[in-house]
């Protein structure tokens, strides 16, 4: 109980201060001021993440954002030199105008998620899905056997991780009193086989990517020759 | 523990605000710090779901895998889009979105 109150509170601390600092990126004048912020509020998320189990990505959303992408933003700034930004007349009533379409579109998606079945009362999905299996498809009875997994009680509670079923998963052959022992989620095997296994040609296809992706950054920034 | 719909939210909140920053700021350099803001709220969505539609307690795997995804392009955009805003700092002495209108005169 303590464990699982001190999770909610840390969730809730975490997500404050990701949203002030994301406020700070959009607010400071000066870029390196933005981005500071922009770091502290990727490690927040990274936080979120861990919180959330997916230690992997975690790591990797700390990595790759808090780390890399962060110092390169930071490198351009300095190399480029630039000033604060100025002011000009009229830019208080186009950020009036800008932040009045993004808090709309904030409360229709904060609207939506609110009222998404099993949002208010915190029901967990997983417990609710045998209840409410039988009241989905009225009609055909043999079709409830093979569509269950459509959870009416989506919004509600994230359902506990359940780390002998991961186990079972991992290795199936696994007896039930091994499958019991496990403690943790073995989050980046988990991850690791389904990369490798299902998406495998896409990963490739990302490696690509990234390998045209700085190539053609060379290609973009170097000085083009007069001659 | 925490119901999805607050990790929406959260998501949500996060994803508009880098949509205000998108609209609001025009040093480009912080309109693609927005950007990138814009993605990690779409990554919190994407691990969220994947917790969510589990089954028996486990992630949906399929999920984190879109969102390493994303992360990997995401680092792809960002050195390309640099490099474009190196280019246009060469060629304009200045990174404003508003110096961009050779087209408007």
């Amino acid at each position: 109980m303590f464990e699982t109150s001190l999770c909610q509170i840390l969730f809730y601390v975490l997500a404050a201060l990701a949203v002030l600092c994301a406020a700070g990126v959009v607010g400071y004048r000066n870029p390196v001021n933005s981005a500071m912020c922009m770091a502290v509020c990727f490690a927040m998320v990274a936080a979120i993440f861990f919180g959330m189990g997916a230690q992997f990505l975690g790591i990797v959303q700390l990595i790759v954002y808090a780390g890399a992408i962060l110092v390169l933003f930071l490198f351009v700034v300095m190399m480029l030199d630039i000033h604060n930004e100025s002011k000009s007349r009229g830019s208080l009533v186009h950020a009036a105008i800008c932040l009045l379409i993004a808090g709309f579109f904030a409360g229709i998606i904060s609207w939506v998620s609110i009222s998404l079945p099993g949002a208010k009362d915190n029901t967990c999905p997983a417990i609710t899905l045998c209840e409410s299996a039988g009241e989905l498809l009225i009609g055909d009875a043999h079709q409830v056997k093979e569509a269950p997994a459509a959870a009416p009680q989506y919004g509600g509670c994230l359902p506990e991780l359940n780390a002998a079923a991961a186990a079972r998963m991992e290795n199936p052959s696994i007896s039930d009193a091994d499958a019991a022992k496990a403690t943790s989620i073995p989050d980046v095997k988990l991850l690791g086989k389904c990369l490798y296994t299902h998406y495998n040609i896409p990963f490739v296809i990302l490696g690509f990517a990234l390998l045209s992706g700085t190539v053609g950054a060379v290609a973009l920034a170097r000085k083009i020759r007069k001659d | 523990m925490i119901p999805l719909a607050h990790y929406l939210i959260l998501s949500g909140i996060l994803f508009s605000i880098g949509l205000a920053g998108v609209l609001i700021r025009k040093n480009i350099i912080v309109v693609f710090m927005c950007l990138e803001m814009m993605l990690t709220a779409s990554n919190v969505a994407l691990v969220a779901f994947s917790r969510a539609q589990g089954t028996a307690g486990v992630p949906v795997y399929d999920a984190q895998v879109l969102s390493l995804f994303i992360t990997g392009i995401a680092a792809a955009e960002v050195a390309i889009g640099l490099a474009l805003i190196v280019a246009m700092f060469r060629a304009r002495r200045t990174v404003e979105s508003s110096a961009l209108n050779a087209l408007k005169d």
